[in-house]
């Protein structure tokens, strides 16, 4: 009973940790310009984060070995600095997004100026990192994102054509009024929300946080094959919210509350409640997941010891490197960048830096001396190899992409 | 692949380790399993670069694993000079698998004095940073 509670949690958690502020602004950007019509997409990208966080999850669970410390193991210094170099950036990127759309989701529920908001987000992320039990945060956060449901109830409650809404899904086209190289760009930008290099770091750091070793397999398997696919199902009610109300309407989403605005509609003042915690929740789940993530990247490049499940004292300069990088976010974001502009840059880049952190996690879930009898099966081999050439396309296809679009404007 | 010339290795006892491999940019661990450093670089014995070696010489040894400013230098190039280097010397080191375990803690190593540093001077201060979060 104990444990069958155990799998409930952690697929409710995966579940409700599965949305970020990326995922929500993109599906829903997505959604208001295409319809259903990149669906596929989610489904793609969904399936791509469940192969990989299933290996980088059994990378530590074998080795005891986190993504960072594989990675430079493997690439040596000069190509492990480079990749730490992107991946870093693009995890700062995103902190700095995560944070922001705190903020933005406490303006929502209070209309004080989010400006005002960031430093009380960002201690906030700060004293959770700080002081609380890593299961704990995980927990909390995951359970009340799920509050995100609301947008499933919402997409019911607005009584949609479900023709309409199939045959978007089922028979993507381009729409009359966007072009190829358009949908093809919010294509990657949708596979990168779906697939953030950092759910990955944070998959094995935490793997090895929580002390797995291969008997939590099992358990680790059935959180990312049930989570992340019902995770991917609010993706796909967020993008069929937009759909339904904004797309008819002629708004393309440029900010927070558009992205909520179907949700007041549909579900009314209870709704808009639910999604407001739900995006709060959401986004400070994200905030502290990326934070850790960038701790834990520069930690396990140059050895430093780390972890949450250690004192502060500890783990000095992995708590010193996370402070560090949410001043550098609130910094960013105090010069009035709007948070909405970087999420949409930032999932991008996620899918530019993508293949440097995959391919050396493939490479090494295959070698017997890490992962002794645990080494990838020839199922998940052929599998991963296609998605090596998605992840390499989509990589090489989004800057040329970027340019010709001008980032999908 | 032995070139003409040169004396195939004596059978060595116990294990045979390649540096590339199994040291070089492994995750160093103390005698508790806390996290150390780096292996950054090797420290051989034995002849400067560019000398006449004479017939004879005995083959160099591994003396210290190095961190430090040293990975700079192996990123970019150039070289530390001797007193800049922070060393653990090879005697300290207890067993090499996927990580190097050192026989020794790592509270007194030199190369841990970053750790202390950013530790005794910032993050100690902070209220609740000895606070045990289990």
């Amino acid at each position: 009973m104990k444990r069958l509670l155990g799998v409930a949690l952690g697929v409710l958690t995966a579940i409700g940790g599965f949305v970020d502020i990326g995922d929500l602004v993109t599906n829903a950007v997505v959604g208001s310009r295409f319809g259903l019509s990149l669906v596929w997409v989610v489904g793609v990208g969904v399936l791509g984060i469940c192969l990989f966080a299933n290996m980088s999850g059994r990378v530590a669970a074998a080795s005891g070995r986190a993504t960072f410390e594989v990675i430079r193991e493997r690439l040596g210094p000069r190509a492990g600095l480079a990749n730490l170099s992107a991946s870093f950036l693009i995890n700062l990127m995103t902190v700095t997004a995560e944070i922001g759309g705190v903020a933005l989701a406490l303006q929502l529920a209070s209309s004080v100026h989010y400006l005002l908001w960031i430093p009380v987000a960002a201690v906030a992320v700060w004293l959770v990192i700080w002081r609380v039990k890593f299961s704990i945060m995980e927990n909390v956060t995951g359970l009340l994102g799920l509050t995100l449901i609301v947008f499933a109830v919402a997409l019911f409650l607005l009584k949609p054509d479900w023709g309409v809404l199939a045959g978007q899904a089922l028979a993507p086209a381009v729409p009359a009024e966007e072009t190829a190289p358009t949908y093809w760009y919010f294509a990657i930008a949708l596979f990168g929300a779906a697939m953030t290099p950092y759910e990955v770091f944070f998959f094995s750091s935490g793997a090895v946080e929580e002390g797995w070793t291969v008997k939590d397999l099992v358990q680790s398997r059935i959180n990312v094959l049930v989570g992340f696919p019902l995770g991917g199902l609010l993706s796909v009610a967020i993008a069929g919210c937009a759909a339904v109300v904004l797309l008819p309407a002629g708004i393309s989403v440029t900010s927070l509350s558009q992205v909520i605005l179907p949700v007041a509609e549909g579900a009314g003042k209870l709704g808009l409640a639910f999604v407001l915690v739900g995006v709060v929740a959401a986004t400070f789940g994200a905030a502290l997941e990326t934070t850790l993530s960038s701790g834990y990247t520069l930690a396990q490049f140059f050895g430093w010891s780390w972890g949450k499940f250690r004192r502060p004292a500890q783990a000095a300069r992995f708590h010193l490197a996370m402070i560090i990088c949410m001043l550098v976010g609130i910094g960013v974001l105090a010069t009035g960048v709007d948070p909405v502009l970087v999420t949409e840059y930032s999932v991008v880049f996620s899918a530019i830096a993508l293949p440097l952190t995959y391919l050396p996690i493939l490479i090494v879930s295959n070698d017997p001396q890490y992962m002794g009898k645990h080494v990838n099966g020839r199922a998940v081999n052929v599998l991963a190899m296609v998605y090596l050439v998605i992840i390499l396309v989509a990589s090489v296809a989004a800057i040329p992409l970027m340019i010709v679009t001008g980032a999908g404007a | 692949m032995t070139s003409p010339g040169l004396v195939p290795l004596p059978p060595v006892p116990g294990r045979i380790l390649d540096a590339q491999l199994h040291l070089l940019d492994r995750q160093v661990l103390d005698h508790d399993g806390v996290p150390v450093t780096t292996v950054d670089d090797l420290e051989l014995s034995g002849p400067d670069i560019g000398a006449e070696i004479p017939q004879g010489t005995p083959a160099p040894v591994l003396d210290a694993l190095l961190t430090g400013p040293v990975l700079g230098t192996r990123i970019f190039g150039g070289r530390p000079p001797q007193s800049r280097l922070i060393r653990i010397p090879w005697k300290d080191v207890a067993d090499v698998g996927v990580v190097v375990r050192l026989g020794v803690g790592g509270e007194g190593l030199d190369a841990s004095w970053v750790e202390r540093w950013v530790r005794d001077r910032i993050i100690a201060r902070i209220p609740g940073g000895r606070h045990d979060p289990r």
